[in-house]
């Protein structure tokens, strides 16, 4: 079997990968973007709980709070399927990363901006959705990516809960052939180019939604 | 035979000269001022003349010896020449005392109290001696550039180069280093001054050097500088900002 | 909750073995964040080159690094060396792993910190005759070390969670410990949450140390 053969035979865990990979930064963009946008606008009690929950995602390792959702639920009669309990681990961790990025970005942004706006008569709501988050999400896009990243470098944890992805091929194509260095070597690069991948689709984003002369400060 | 003699020093980039066949004489105890426009190339024949900048070709002699070969002790050589910037340079993270005495604790290897010594002696001759233990970001422009000269002069070098040392300066503060540079002529110090701010100029000199697109075109009294020179470029170069004395 | 009870005298009785696990977490993360952060600098140190070709390897390095899982390098080591002859420890394995990963996390926060440094001051000390290691040691280092210790404590915390990663090529570390006081009393839940408040606590402690790391670094006037 040769190289070549062996990164094919991995790329049917690819899909899972992806999968897995796509839908738990889509959690952590919608949660990460919620607490945001909470934190700016709620009083100080919502915003004091909101960081207190930031803190312990940020503080708890994926693999325990997997291993929470997964086999830990059912103990108390919840039943929480294996992309679910992604979505609810590592999903939510990079949701509160996430958020501490958000967080930076807007804080970079210019108040007068947005005092400019409630003085034309924009409510805060407006302001926030037509000031503060185009700027906002331009101005996170390397911490965006950085943790995009992180959650595909953390998606191979999915086969400890049955997921077949990349790593469950590798382990199962392993036992059964001895080429084990090899095997692991081409799941390092399969992974590495579903990197570049993630990095392209993001920078293409990012150059589309451009705006001239926006990094000066 | 002069501290440091320059021959036909040429230095291009990517194909662009920026210094053309510069011919130069500093000799011992003088002070030579060079002036021109931004973009003349004076900041980068300084750079040559410490190596800083690695001349394309040309000569530099030092005490007659000639170090623009490879096999030349480039730190050596920089050792013994004081360097001032623009921009101060002192090490931030590093307060006043510790900024004059890093280079003759570890490039001369002197011990801290000696260290500490001359530095204090330096600090002051530049009046920053109640200054010692304060940081360069608690340090206005001025009191900045004074340490800045106080740890050049440490290393007793042989000469002083400054490389535009007002044009980060507001007046009142440029007239401090005037007098500074002043006090050092009157000591007999070495120096080559570069800058286009005319007041520093008139200030520590009679004389400048011209320098336009990497050409010397003079080299004359200021005086006749500032005055109807036939030569446009010094004309328009003379004028503008202040007037003569 | 009903259980409570119990379960904490399941963890008194099985304290030993926790406290075991704990401790080989704290070796991990200790060893891995000193090599770790020794690595980054070497790795940084690389990344100045004048030569280009060691530049381009290092940026490699790096890129490889912060791009791959790092359980693919640790399953590399542990389940495919063996196959080679090499066999070596869950630790020893775990350490070499972090260590390169570390390394080249680090070293990526310490060229974003030099890339806020102020270039004159570089150019003064070459101007004053040191030697580009002496400028690296004298100037660079103390300035980077000091912006990016918030970077630099953020990943001493990433090395603590992370470390439960270990578990998977049979390290026993707190994790595991963890997982074998749930498989006999079956109460995985608890055994679980208390896992993740373990967690929690010691990675507060982290914080809290680097806050006063951070406060005794300030430059005055900065």
């Amino acid at each position: 079997m040769s190289f070549l053969q062996i990164c094919l035979l991995l790329a049917k865990g690819a899909g899972h990968t992806v999968l897995v990979t796509a839908t738990c930064i889509a959690t952590a963009l919608v949660t990460g973007l919620a607490i945001a946008i909470l934190r700016r606008q709620a009083g100080a009690a919502l915003t004091r709980l909101l960081s207190i929950y930031v803190y312990v995602f940020r503080g708890v390792p994926v693999l325990v709070l997997l291993f929470i959702m997964f086999f830990g639920l059912p103990g108390i009669g919840i039943n929480v399927p294996p992309l679910v309990s992604m979505m609810l681990s590592l999903g939510l961790i990079s949701g509160a990363y996430l958020a501490e990025v958000f967080r930076g970005a807007l804080e970079a942004i210019d108040t007068h901006e947005v005092i400019a706006a409630e003085a034309m008569g924009m409510t805060r709501m407006q302001a926030l959705f037509s000031i503060e988050l185009p700027q906002m999400l331009r101005l996170a896009v390397p911490g965006m990516l950085n943790e995009f990243t992180t959650v595909l470098k953390y998606s191979p944890f999915a086969y400890t809960v049955g997921i077949p992805e990349i790593m469950k091929q590798a382990m199962a194509l392993a036992s059964v052939t001895l080429r084990g260095v090899e095997i692991y070597l081409a799941a390092g690069l399969l992974y590495f180019a579903i990197y570049q991948l993630i990095r392209l689709l993001v920078r293409s984003i990012e150059r589309k939604f451009a705006i001239p002369g926006f990094a000066q400060n | 035979m002069a501290l440091i003699e320059v021959r036909k020093l040429v230095k291009q980039f990517d194909g662009r000269t920026v210094l053309s066949n510069i011919d130069l004489d500093l000799e011992e105890g003088e002070i030579k001022v060079i002036m021109g426009p931004s973009g003349c190339g004076k900041s980068t024949l300084l750079r040559c003349l410490n190596r800083l900048i690695e001349p394309t070709s040309g000569r530099v002699y030092f005490r007659g010896e000639e170090v623009t070969l490879p096999q030349t002790d480039v730190r050596a050589l920089r050792q013994r020449i004081g360097f001032v910037f623009q921009q101060f340079a002192l090490y931030r993270h590093l307060n006043v005392l510790e900024n004059v005495t890093l280079g003759l604790r570890r490039l001369r290897r002197m011990p801290v109290k000696e260290a500490n010594e001359k530095a204090r002696y330096e600090l002051g001759r530049m009046s920053m001696l109640t200054h010692e233990d304060k940081y360069p970001g608690q340090l206005s422009g001025g009191q900045k550039q004074r340490v800045a000269i106080a740890r050049a002069l440490a290393m007793d070098p042989a000469v002083l180069f400054f490389d535009e040392p007002t044009s980060a300066l507001d007046p009142l503060m440029s007239q401090e280093i005037i007098g500074v540079i002043r006090q050092l002529r009157r000591d007999n110090v070495t120096m080559l001054c570069v800058t286009h701010d005319l007041h520093l100029a008139q200030g520590i000199s009679e004389r400048a050097i011209f320098l336009d697109e990497g050409v010397v075109h003079a080299e004359d009294s200021i005086e006749r500088l500032f005055g109807d020179h036939e030569d446009p470029r010094i004309r328009e170069f003379f004028r503008q900002g202040n007037g003569p004395r | 909750m009903s259980g409570i009870i119990p379960f904490l005298q399941d963890v008194l009785a099985y304290w030993p073995q926790i406290l075991d696990g704990l401790l080989n977490t704290l070796l991990l993360t200790a060893i891995i964040t000193v090599t770790g952060f020794a690595g980054g600098i070497g790795v940084f140190y690389l990344s100045l080159s004048r030569s280009r070709e060691v530049r381009r390897f290092t940026e490699a390095y790096i890129s490889f690094f912060i791009g791959t899982p790092l359980i693919v390098l640790l399953f590399l080591m542990y389940y495919g060396l063996p196959q080679w002859g090499l066999r070596l420890s869950p630790l020893a394995v775990a350490v070499i792993g972090f260590t390169m990963n570390v390394s080249a996390y680090n070293a990526r926060y310490l060229t974003s910190a030099y890339k806020g440094l102020d270039p004159s001051e570089l150019e003064a000390a070459r101007a004053q005759g040191f030697t580009t290691a002496q400028v690296f040691i004298l100037i660079i280092l103390p300035q980077v070390l000091r912006l990016s210790v918030p970077a630099l404590t953020n990943q001493a915390i990433l090395n603590l969670k992370d470390s439960s990663v270990a578990f998977l090529i049979q390290y026993t570390e707190f994790f595991a410990q963890a997982q074998e006081l749930a498989a006999r009393n079956f109460q995985f839940f608890k055994a679980y949450v208390l896992a993740a408040l373990v967690y929690l606590a010691m990675v507060s402690l982290i914080v809290l140390a680097a806050r006063m790391l951070e406060r005794r670094l300030v430059l005055p006037g900065a």
